[in-house]
């Protein structure tokens, strides 16, 4: 048996278990969200369900991307001010311009190009990424400031707008957008040779490289991705809330961390689904909304996150050690 | 370009990091175009604000040393600072609260150190979540208030000379040869070099892996304690934001240094360089009165030009 | 290689090129970050007097937003500068005393806007009071609403004084109508996206709501958009009088802002601080009126801030 095969076989038994670990998680969610229906009589109705739904897609959409980063045992810290820059520029096109669609190609391909920069520092200039990514994220948010200098961005058309707040068939837009990049993510993870490869750089970037994986490529492509997807979570904010300000991204990126982590997703590489990421996201969330449909004092929001946080990796890390 | 343009390759840099030269740029560069820059006085003030920085980077540098990572260490500092000043209006007594202090770092360097080694939590999961607590904790204590009220002995540790010197800077480096000779000097040294390159080695020589690795989190617990009292002298209160962010500035100060990620090599002397190289750059950029959208740019580029140079140092 | 040293020389001719200094008096402005429209009101405030007196000033700003130990470190690094004068938001007001005393050691005047100090040596304050706009901006909602009803409140920063202050006003406007009830008073620091969620959220809790009081403008546009993707309908009023609250409100999407005047104050707190200068006579306190905006008399905050001319020291005071 080549190499090629043997990485291909470790993938898939990775696969098998690591969708019965998503299953586990899902399991864990639907207790959560037991409890919380004891505590709140609102919590389990359906306009709630779908809010939490539509305010878990920003999250789901940053994260998911980052995923992938992940899986090759990288980080993306700039994502945060990856999305602050991408929806300045989108926002300034919509308004120049009066074109939605080229504001969102705006906002993609600024996020994209970002990514493609990141991976580059990774790649050819073989910057560690977090590092690579710290300085990104320095770098993109003064190019915002300088941008924005102080101001907002307003009044986007309510075509544009429909891709935030709208509903089909009574279901948030965001919503159907975290669903289709669950199921691109997902196939491409899992079904695509390129996906494969993926998992085979974060087991191991040497064996990779000896059974023929572009590596440079596949981690360029990666951290593009990941971009890519922070400038469509840019749309999305924007069309939420109308507006854009300089601070847009601020205190996303440690979250969206989170969220790929509290999904099951190793920071070691290798191993972790995108299906994993959104429960990840969905956790996160709810806790902040049942939080504020107990009105529970805001102070305790960042305790109660590194509890959970905490708590779900563990239990993960157990749960793993038992599984072998 | 011409071939007369300014270039590193005439230069005998194969040996020299890429944060000396970065400084000595910076140093040159500001010293030349700012008039203040390169005066005592601003020379002490530089200094003086990187020591609190300065006491949170010698640790990461030991703990990125051993492939792990603290995240909490910001979130530590500003708990134990609003513990120290909460302990200091209550008692009175600024030994009582520096110890009170120093408790809140050993308590979550522990806890960190637990979490890792016995729980088998990566690091930067863990101490994620500590953060979490710590900041949680401090916005509770505060209610998102500053405390103040500190008495004036307090503020006297960092506005405070000896022969000179600043009291900061002597704690600084009294921290960075106590750091210095731990690190190069003793055993727990040379087990830390171990414990990132070769942990493996470490076991089959009987050495509890995991008493190190949790003593090498509680090392930069106590630092953050002590890191606080500077803070709290500094800021003559304590305040539930104040160290928010430092902690990610103590890992770039690292990397700045030349410390890999990978590898476990560390350089605690290029720490102190990434240290300063930070301080230098946000005290010219300021003299300068360079707008701040640009400061912030310049900080992001220092990152990347440091270890872009290091990178192609390492590549000859 | 060469590209190396094209891109060095470029980093090192920008680094390096900072604006030169010019014999004149210069006056440096220190605000809380680079992105909330407020303080860039305050800096073209202060900009568009400095050009009216013939001064410069110059702008300092932390690179991490409202960072208390970056404003400590810039100030120090401005006294060894030396400007003529200050003018001063702190980020916290109480943790900055000791960068006050610092300045005033240094025997450099400074004036306080918009945020009082605990401590310290001023010439002057300049602001506005955060209670009585509070107070008077939800007087409005609620006179809106017919003095019945159920409202929310969205807060700021959990412990700033602008928040607490505004809050406070907010509530003693709600005491004086019995008939209406406070549903829920939640933080949303500020942040628009924080403002649409928790709204979003409250919204799940409480199928009837008839007014909303956010203690800024972004937190207002959040709250209305929260309340437009939900197809509801309630009164929303915000504070800080921007550019986006006055098109909201000529668009009748929102009800009234309070005018908190960041260019006002930074056009006066520069006056005060050159007058001082040249040893004329200043006022200690300046307290701007509590102005509410809305529907009847928004149009001169139509125009640009960047437009705008300074009022003088004498017709605030006499107002």
């Amino acid at each position: 048996m080549n190499t090629a095969a043997r990485t291909a076989v470790r993938s898939r038994f990775t696969l098998s278990r690591d969708v019965m670990q998503a299953f586990y998680r899902l399991l864990g969610v639907v207790l959560l969200c037991a409890i919380l229906a004891t505590l709140s009589d609102v919590f389990l109705t359906t306009n709630n369900i779908l809010n939490v739904l539509r305010q878990s897609a920003l999250l789901f959409l940053m994260a998911s991307g980052l995923t992938l980063v992940i899986l090759t045992a990288g980080l993306d810290l700039s994502i945060g001010a990856n999305v602050a820059l991408s929806a300045c520029l989108a926002a300034s096109v919509i308004k120049i311009t009066g074109s939605p669609l080229l504001g969102m190609a705006t906002g993609i391909g600024c996020g994209a190009v970002i990514g493609l920069a990141n991976g580059i520092l990774v790649t050819a200039l073989r910057i560690p990424s977090f590092i690579a990514t710290y300085g990104m994220m320095w770098m993109l948010t003064g190019v915002t400031y300088y941008y924005m200098a102080g101001e907002t961005i307003h009044g986007f058309p309510p075509e544009f707008r429909q891709l935030g707040s709208g509903y089909l068939l009574g279901v948030p837009m965001p919503v159907y957008v975290m669903v289709l990049f669950l199921l691109i993510g997902g196939l491409f993870a899992q079904r695509t040779v390129w996906g494969q490869q993926i998992y085979a750089i974060g087991a191991n970037p040497v064996t990779a490289r000896l059974s023929g994986v572009p590596v440079e490529r596949r981690l360029v492509l990666v951290y593009a991705v990941s971009g890519a997807m922070a400038g469509l979570a840019s749309l999305i904010i924007l069309a939420r809330i109308n507006s854009a300000q300089g601070d847009i991204g601020e205190d996303l990126t440690l979250p969206a961390i989170a969220a790929v982590l509290v999904g099951g997703t190793s920071l070691f590489g290798g191993s972790g689904t995108v299906a994993g990421t959104l429960i990840g996201a969905l956790i996160l969330t709810l806790v902040l909304n049942a939080m504020n449909l107990l009105q529970i004092n805001s102070s305790w929001q960042p305790l109660v996150t590194g509890v959970i946080v905490l708590l779900a990796v563990w239990i993960d890390t157990r749960a793993r050690r038992i599984g072998e | 370009m011409s071939t007369r343009g300014f270039s590193l390759a005439a230069l005998p840099v194969a040996r020299v990091p890429g944060v000396a030269i970065v400084l000595v740029v910076l140093c040159a560069g500001f010293g030349v175009t700012s008039p203040g820059f390169a005066t005592p006085a601003n020379i002490a003030n530089i200094l003086t604000q990187s020591t609190i920085l300065l006491l949170l980077a010698l640790p990461m540098t030991v703990i990125i040393m051993t492939e792990g990572l603290d995240l909490s260490i910001g979130a530590v500092l500003t708990f134990a600072s609003i513990v120290l000043a909460v302990t200091v209006i209550a008692t009175g007594s600024p030994t009582l609260a520096f110890l009170a202090a120093l408790g809140v770092g050993l308590c979550f360097g522990l806890g960190n150190g637990v979490l890792i080694a016995v729980f088998d939590i990566p690091p930067f999961i863990t101490t994620l979540g500590t953060l979490g607590i710590a900041q949680g904790l401090s916005l509770l204590v505060t209610d998102g208030q500053s405390v103040v009220g500190i008495p004036r002995s307090i503020e006297q540790i960092y506005s405070g000379t000896a022969a000179g010197i600043p009291f900061p800077i002597i704690i600084a480096a009294l921290a960075y040869f106590i750091t210095h000779a731990l690190l190069y000097h003793t055993r727990f040294g040379t087990y830390v070099f171990a414990l990132g390159g070769n942990r493996e080695a470490l076991r089959v020589a009987g050495i509890s892996v995991r008493g190190m690795l949790i003593r090498v989190y509680v090392f930069g617990g106590l630092m953050a304690g002590f890191a606080a009292l500077l803070m709290t002298a500094r800021l003559n209160s304590a305040h539930p934001t104040a160290g928010i962010g430092m902690e990610f500035d103590a890992i770039a100060a690292v990397a700045v240094g030349g410390t890999s990620f990978e590898r476990g090599n560390g350089w605690l002397l290029g720490t102190l360089l990434g240290v300063i190289a930070v301080g230098v750059l946000r005290n010219g950029l300021n003299l300068l009165a360079v707008p701040s959208s640009v400061q912030v740019a310049c900080i992001g580029a220092l990152v990347i030009v440091a270890l872009f140079i290091d990178g192609m140092r390492a590549e000859r | 290689m060469k590209y190396l040293a094209i891109s060095v020389t470029a980093v090192l001719t920008a680094l390096f090129s900072g604006p030169a200094f010019a014999d004149d008096e210069t006056i440096a402005v220190f605000t809380k970050n680079q992105t909330n429209p407020y303080f860039q009101a305050v800096r073209v405030g202060t900009e568009t007097a400095a050009k009216a007196l013939g001064v410069k000033v110059i702008q300092y700003v932390p690179t991490k937003p409202d960072s208390i130990p970056e404003q400590l470190s810039q100030v120090e690094d401005v006294i060894v500068k030396k400007p003529n004068a200050i003018v001063f938001i702190p980020v916290d007001y109480k943790a900055l005393v000791p960068a006050v005393e610092k300045i005033n050691a240094a025997g450099i005047p400074v004036t306080n806007i918009t945020d009082r100090s605990a401590g310290g040596n001023f010439v002057a304050f300049v602001g506005a009071d955060d209670y009585s706009i509070g107070l008077s901006v939800a007087r409005r909602l609620l006179k809106a609403i017919g003095g019945k009803g159920n409202v929310i409140i969205l807060e700021g920063v959990k412990g700033s004084l602008t928040s607490t202050n505004r809050v406070r006003g907010f509530n003693d406007a709600m005491k004086e109508n019995p008939d209406v009830k406070l549903l829920a008073s939640q933080p949303a620091n500020f942040q628009r996206l924080n403002a649409l969620q928790v709204m979003e959220n409250l919204m799940q809790s409480f199928p009837s709501i008839d007014g909303v009081l956010a203690a800024n403008d972004p937190m207002a546009v959040g709250a209305i958009e929260a309340l437009e993707g939900a197809n509801r309908k309630a009164l929303v009023i915000g504070i800080n009088g921007s550019k986006e609250a006055v098109e909201l409100i000529k668009s009748g999407k929102l009800l009234a802002s309070g005018d908190f005047n960041g260019f006002i104050q930074g056009c006066i707190g520069t006056e005060i601080a050159v007058r001082n200068l040249h040893k004329q006579p200043t006022p200690k306190e300046v307290m701007l009126k509590p102005i509410v905006i809305d529907k009847t008399n928004f149009t001169p905050y139509e125009m640009p801030v960047e437009q705008r001319a300074c009022p003088t020291l004498e017709q605030i005071v006499s107002n």
